[in-house]
């Protein structure tokens, strides 16, 4: 969820909108920093980069660190669509709601 | 009203519990939510949220660590086994012997390497164990602690001895460690888990910052290094990114070994004058022989810390060393004279380590100006955010947690103090004063120049070694003075001892002195109004085991209970008198010369030994300390110029005993025998002395233990 929460936002993959997309997507709170915590696994598995923004004074005059994707995350994202989709078609078809 | 700032404590929560790479964005992050119409409660659950993951990151990094420490640490027992068989080498002794007070620094470094050497053996399968599962460390981060750990295992050592000092519970005094190395590595009793804990506290200490990293992770970090190389090699930049948590933290390092240093010099090096009645010219010779000690001792210990390749000061250290060391000497020469008293357990010590604290911290604070940001008075109550609804804004009291910590110090100090505890109310006062003198120390905003600051420190270090000389004049004068009063007791109990058995222990010494040196009054103990019902004196001599009775003579105890201490055979005119039951009354020494305690029947007319075959003595026992207590009777003709007694011996408490002690709500009823033999040296006697004899537990605390009658059996 993340890997596709920083593709889909492109150059403004930072805290605050990652959360916000989460949260959107999740329909309940998400907490900063365990945002944060995951981001930084995927960092050190070279999902993703990272470089800091210049301070704003919105923010207290705190920089804004950028995610991005890199192409080993983006293989990833693909493998991982690709083993979900192969997975959801083998299975026999749900009938939500029905008896 | 919404408020446009998060509350300041989450933000410095936020701030000092996660990563500092980390928090900078996140609280950006955190603000910029908030600011958009998030509550303080969303805020708040951010920051607890953030400081769970934080941690739980923190420590899942080091899990390695923690079970390597604790497995190495496991064969601690048998290396210090190893180790004191060294120490105690006949060859040693025999090298050091003839160096004198020259031979403790050869001795301190071998102690130092050898514990290093177990220390440097662990960190070595440490990172060999985790290279060879695939994990990098970096040369420069090891190479540190491999350097620190000696020092940083002395550190700890003495930390952990003192405070193992302060419980009265030391466990490397009594213990010893199990004969074989397995039984010694599989023990885990109190000694052998003391033993361990130092080296486990070094070795997570020295390697908290050495988080092993995968493969790849270094790889990055190589790439990002050389990026960054240029920006570390500027010196101007790095004091610039010094984090001020960590600038104190250091310094806290810095002063705190100085201060281990000092008092391992103090205890090592300052002790009494051998002479009983030294001269004041010698004294002070001495008083000023030790303040220097102190001082040099604390700026040494200080300056290997500052200069170790570990320390972030050792190439752009905030403020010059010499300055530091001024600053912080003028505490550290109070620390012999802490010392000494301590060594005669008073409470003087308590004060001496808060008055250096105090000066302590405002010389630090003072000296530390130009490199944290002034204390700023905060305005953010006065912001007119309430002034759509008030007239005037409201005043918000300023967050003083400071103010807690010294009042919770100061009343816990006070508990120690009540409780004798005298070096943890030394250390509570010194914080509660530290805290309190950092806080309100007024800071000036103008800069002097380096020489006018030396000037001003070494003229402040001279101003405060006076006083500082005149407390350790009057610390080794107390202890002088303390010391010739045990030697006296010692004496005296002695001579006691003999005498007792001999069954010649009344000899008055009314006129006798009865206050002790360290300020113990004698007690007298008077029963409660109540039981004088029951009257000795006794009236009629006939009735008294008349020849042909066979009924025993009960005598109910009314008489006083004398709190003594030796040499002193009575209370004395200036006694303290009161009322009461021991078995209700705390009657603990003053000082540390143990207390005596005895039961005094005084009957109105004198029995004839020959007429009195034995005598019963009922007690009642409410003492809950362990420790077994023992009776002796002793039958006093005090109408008679010699005062002659008979000794009847001496006979244990039985349920004092361990094997009978248990917790006592009410009082337990006992009775013990002793026979009077029919020939004695005395034909008569007119008082009944009872002695309790304690154990070392009970030596300074009175027992709980009251004499509720005396039967007298016709012979």
């Amino acid at each position: 969820m993340l890997l596709l929460a920083v593709i889909h936002l492109g150059d403004e993959a930072y805290g605050v909108p990652i959360s916000r997309q989460l949260e959107a997507s999740r329909g309940r709170d998400v907490s900063v920093g365990s945002v944060y915590a995951a981001l930084e696994r995927l960092e050190a598995k070279g999902l993703v980069t990272s470089s800091l923004g210049d301070p704003t004074p919105e923010r207290g005059g705190k920089a804004k660190r950028y995610f991005r994707i890199t192409k080993e995350g983006l293989r990833q994202v693909h493998e991982t669509r690709r083993v979900l989709t192969k997975l959801w078609q083998v299975l026999p078809e749900l009938r939500l709601g029905s008896r | 009203m919404k408020r446009t700032e998060p509350p300041q404590f989450a933000t410095r929560m936020l701030e000092h519990c996660t990563p500092a790479d980390r928090h900078e964005v996140l609280s950006g992050d955190l603000l910029e939510e908030f600011r958009s119409g998030r509550s303080e409660a969303w805020y708040w659950r951010q920051v607890f949220a953030a400081c769970a993951v934080s941690w739980t990151e923190s420590l899942r990094a080091r899990i390695p660590l923690f079970v390597f420490a604790l497995i190495w640490s496991m064969l601690a027992p048998a290396w210090k086994v190893f180790i004191d068989g060294i120490e105690s080498a006949p060859i040693i002794d025999r090298i050091l012997d003839p160096l004198g007070i020259l031979g403790a620094p050869p001795l301190l470094a071998g102690w130092l390497l050898l514990n290093g050497s177990f220390l440097w053996a662990g960190m070595l399968v440490y990172i060999l164990t985790l290279s060879a599962c695939g994990k990098v460390f970096r040369r420069n981060e090891v190479r540190r602690p491999f350097l620190l750990v000696p020092f940083v295992y002395a550190w700890v050592f003495g930390a952990w001895t003192f405070l193992c000092m302060l419980d009265w519970t030391t466990p490397f005094e009594n213990g010893t460690f199990p004969a074989t190395p397995l039984g010694q590595i599989t023990g885990l009793g109190a000694l052998e888990d003391a033993m361990r804990i130092p080296y486990i506290i070094a070795l997570l200490a020295v390697f908290w910052n050495v988080i092993p990293r995968s493969k790849h992770a270094a790889l990055s970090e190589a790439e990002m290094e050389q990026a960054d190389s240029a920006a570390q090699s500027d010196p101007v930049a790095l004091i610039a990114n010094f984090d001020p948590f960590a600038v104190k933290r250091f310094f806290a390092l810095m002063v705190g070994a100085g201060v281990i240093n000092a008092m391992i010099a103090g205890f090592l090096l300052c002790g009494l004058p051998e002479s009983h009645s030294p001269t004041l010219t010698s004294l002070l010779i001495r008083a000023v022989i030790y303040v220097a000690v102190g001082a040099l001792a604390g700026v040494g210990g200080a300056w290997i810390y500052w200069k170790n390749p570990a320390s972030p000061f050792r190439e752009n250290p905030p403020i010059p060393f010499p300055h530091f060391a001024l600053v912080c000497a003028t505490a550290w020469v109070w620390v012999p004279c802490m010392i000494i008293f301590s060594e005669q357990v008073s409470p003087a010590a308590a004060l001496v380590a808060m008055t250096g604290a105090l000066i302590l911290a405002n010389g630090l604070r003072s000296v530390t100006a130009s490199v944290f940001v002034p204390a700023q008075h905060d305005t953010s109550y006065l912001a007119p955010e309430e002034a759509e609804i008030f007239a005037e804004s409201l005043y918000r009291a300023p967050h003083e947690v400071h103010g807690y910590l010294i009042a919770i110090c100061v009343y816990a100090a006070g508990c120690a103090l009540a409780t004798r505890s005298n070096l943890t109310a030394a250390a509570l006062l010194a914080l509660g004063a530290f805290l309190f003198a950092w806080k309100r120390t007024f800071v000036q905003d103008k800069v002097l120049e380096n020489s006018k600051v030396y000037k001003r420190g070494a003229l402040r270090l001279a101003l405060i070694a006076i006083p500082a000389v005149l407390v350790t004049i009057w610390a080794l004068l107390d202890g002088v003075a303390h010391r010739n009063h045990l030697a006296e007791v010692n004496m005296a109990l002695a001579d006691n001892g003999t005498s007792a058995n001999d069954g010649a222990q009344q000899k008055a010494t009314d006129q006798a002195s009865t206050n002790g040196v360290g300020g113990y009054e004698s007690v007298i103990l008077w029963p409660l109004p109540e039981k004088k019902q029951i009257i000795p004196p006794l009236t009629a001599q006939e009735s008294l085991l008349a020849p042909g009775t066979t009924r025993p003579l009960i005598i109910p105890f009314d008489g006083p209970y004398w709190y003594i201490q030796p040499p002193n055979e009575n209370p004395g005119p200036k006694a303290h008198q009161a009322r009461g039951t021991p078995l209700g009354a705390d009657i603990e020494s003053s000082n540390s010369v143990p207390l005596t305690m005895e039961a005094h029947q005084t009957l109105g007319t004198a029995i004839h030994i020959a007429r009195c075959r034995e005598i019963q003595v009922g007690i009642e026992n409410r003492d809950n300390k362990a420790g077994v207590i023992a009776i002796a009777v002793l039958l006093t003709d005090t109408a008679s110029p010699e005062k002659p007694a008979l000794y009847l011996g001496q006979q244990p408490i039985v349920s004092t005993e361990p094997e009978h002690f248990s917790f006592k709500t009410m009082p337990a009823s006992e009775t013990l025998y002793f026979a009077v033999p029919e020939s004695t040296k005395i034909r008569k006697f007119n008082e009944i002395n009872v002695m309790l004899l304690s154990d070392v537990e009970h030596a300074l605390i009175a027992p709980k233990i009251a004499i509720r009658q005396f039967k007298l059996f016709p012979r």
